[in-house]
């Protein structure tokens, strides 16, 4: 093994390393996937490296076998996403953590995310004085409704 | 440990750096708390930096170097700002980034094919999908949920361990990986062993002259010290085609792996099946 292969194999691992970070510590549901696939790129490079080190081509049949996996992987795992944001109305993937064992202790709870549901919630927006009638059910839109009662 | 410690100082110093650097970019567990971030960015370069110096001098012409040092930097700190990215937009373009980074360090490594593919395949499809799904599922507003991160010492602190012990025990002088074995087929032959490839431009020159290049640089006494190992015929190195050669990968992968090919066709059509009964309906009041 050269240095310059040592090179490749260390970045594979440091790109495999930082996918895992990315997993472990992010709590967007898109982002946890896209960290599983930065995951696939350290394989796929050691792969490669692993080939050229013993100067065959099964180093870069595995990774187009990888690659054919990873492709399948993005596209189940998006129609997951899709299917738990239409149930919790939210990317954040403590929403689904009632799924742990029964006798661990409930997570931590958050403040809810701040939605701009018109009424200027942002601070340092001028609040008008309100004038005129107040309408009898004021239309909502369907995101912000059901994000916020999906969130309380 | 400790030799390798003390032989190794700059790995360690570019490891710490690297993880101090990813921690002070990481949000923290407060929403709302922004560091600044040109101190993460600074410190995660110089320690990339002196990751990839720790890795020995190679003996590659200048390009290659110049090459090999804006790819690999490149791909490691597109990761890092992708995983440390506040909005998943920006998440989803620097992992395009950093698949470019990557295909580019394929290219060094003599996978055309690899890198045209890997580039078709994710910054084409995956990436286009990723943010369509981020537009179609992203609240308005910062979500908090990308404001906090959970666990971010704990998880940066054991991987980074994690990767050390890598580096650790590639970096050892009795590691011996791909020491060559010489295959029958080479030995008839007899050739001039053609010195290995060092990269794609090698290669090419190599094959554009008919030599058989690719053929393992067989130490001199390596035959004597270890025994003859019969070769796996699916994994010997294959003396008429180059490693990376377009000829010799299809062959091989629609002669040798004609089964996983049928197989991974068979997992392709299965999973877009999946995704299409797994996404959710309109009537079933979709987003």
């Amino acid at each position: 093994m050269t240095p310059e292969d040592l090179r490749f194999l260390l970045v594979g691992a440091g790109l495999f390393i930082l996918g895992a970070i990315g997993f472990l510590t992010r709590r967007n549901l898109i982002l946890m996937v896209l960290s599983a696939e930065l995951m696939m790129h350290g394989v796929s490079m050691t792969l490669v490296t692993f080939g050229r080190i013993h100067q065959t081509q099964e180093g870069q049949i595995f990774t187009i076998f990888t690659l054919t996996v990873a492709a399948c992987e993005a596209g189940l795992a998006l129609a997951l996403v899709l299917s738990l944001y239409r149930k919790s109305h939210s990317l954040d993937i403590q929403l689904w953590s009632e799924l742990r064992e029964p006798d661990m202790p409930a997570p931590v709870q958050d403040a809810p995310a701040r939605i701009d549901d018109g009424s200027g919630s942002y601070g340092d927006t001028p609040k008008l004085t309100p004038a005129g009638i107040v309408p009898k059910d004021p239309p909502r839109t369907k995101s912000s409704a059901g994000a916020s009662s999906a969130r309380t | 440990m400790m030799d390798w410690l003390q032989a190794h100082p700059m790995t360690v110093v570019g490891l710490v750096l690297w993880a101090v650097g990813v921690l002070w970019l990481m949000p923290g567990k407060q929403a709302g708390s922004t560091r600044p971030k040109i101190p993460g960015l600074l410190l995660t370069a110089a320690g990339l930096f002196a990751f990839c110096l720790s890795c020995g001098k190679p003996q590659t012409q200048l390009a290659d170097e110049v090459m090999f040092w804006v790819f690999a930097v490149s791909a490691l700190l597109c990761g890092v700002l992708m995983i440390t990215a506040r909005n998943p937009v920006y998440a989803a373009l620097w992992f395009a980034l950093a698949t470019l980074a990557t295909c580019g360090l394929f290219l060094l490594q003599s996978a055309p094919f690899l890198a045209a593919a890997t580039i078709i395949v994710y910054a084409g499809a995956v990436i286009v999908t990723f943010l369509f799904v981020i537009m179609l599922a992203q609240q308005s507003g910062a979500a908090g949920y990308d404001q906090k991160s959970g666990q971010s010492v704990m998880a940066t602190i054991s991987a980074f361990i994690l990767l050390g012990a890598v580096a650790m025990t590639l970096q050892q002088e009795k590691l011996e990986i791909g020491v060559p074995v010489v295959v029958a087929k080479a030995k008839e032959t007899n050739s001039a062993v053609a010195p290995t490839p060092p990269n794609m431009s090698a290669m090419m020159q190599a094959s554009g002259s008919g030599s058989p290049a690719g053929l393992p640089t067989a130490p001199a006494d390596a035959p004597e010290e270890k025994p003859a190992v019969p070769g796996n015929l699916l994994s010997s190195a294959d003396p008429d085609h180059a490693v990376g050669d377009l000829k010799g990968l299809g062959r091989s992968l629609f002669s040798d792996y004609l089964f996983a090919v049928e197989l991974a066709g068979t997992l392709l059509l299965v999973a877009s099946i999946g995704a299409i009964a797994l996404a959710p309906r309109r009537e079933q009041g979709a987003l």
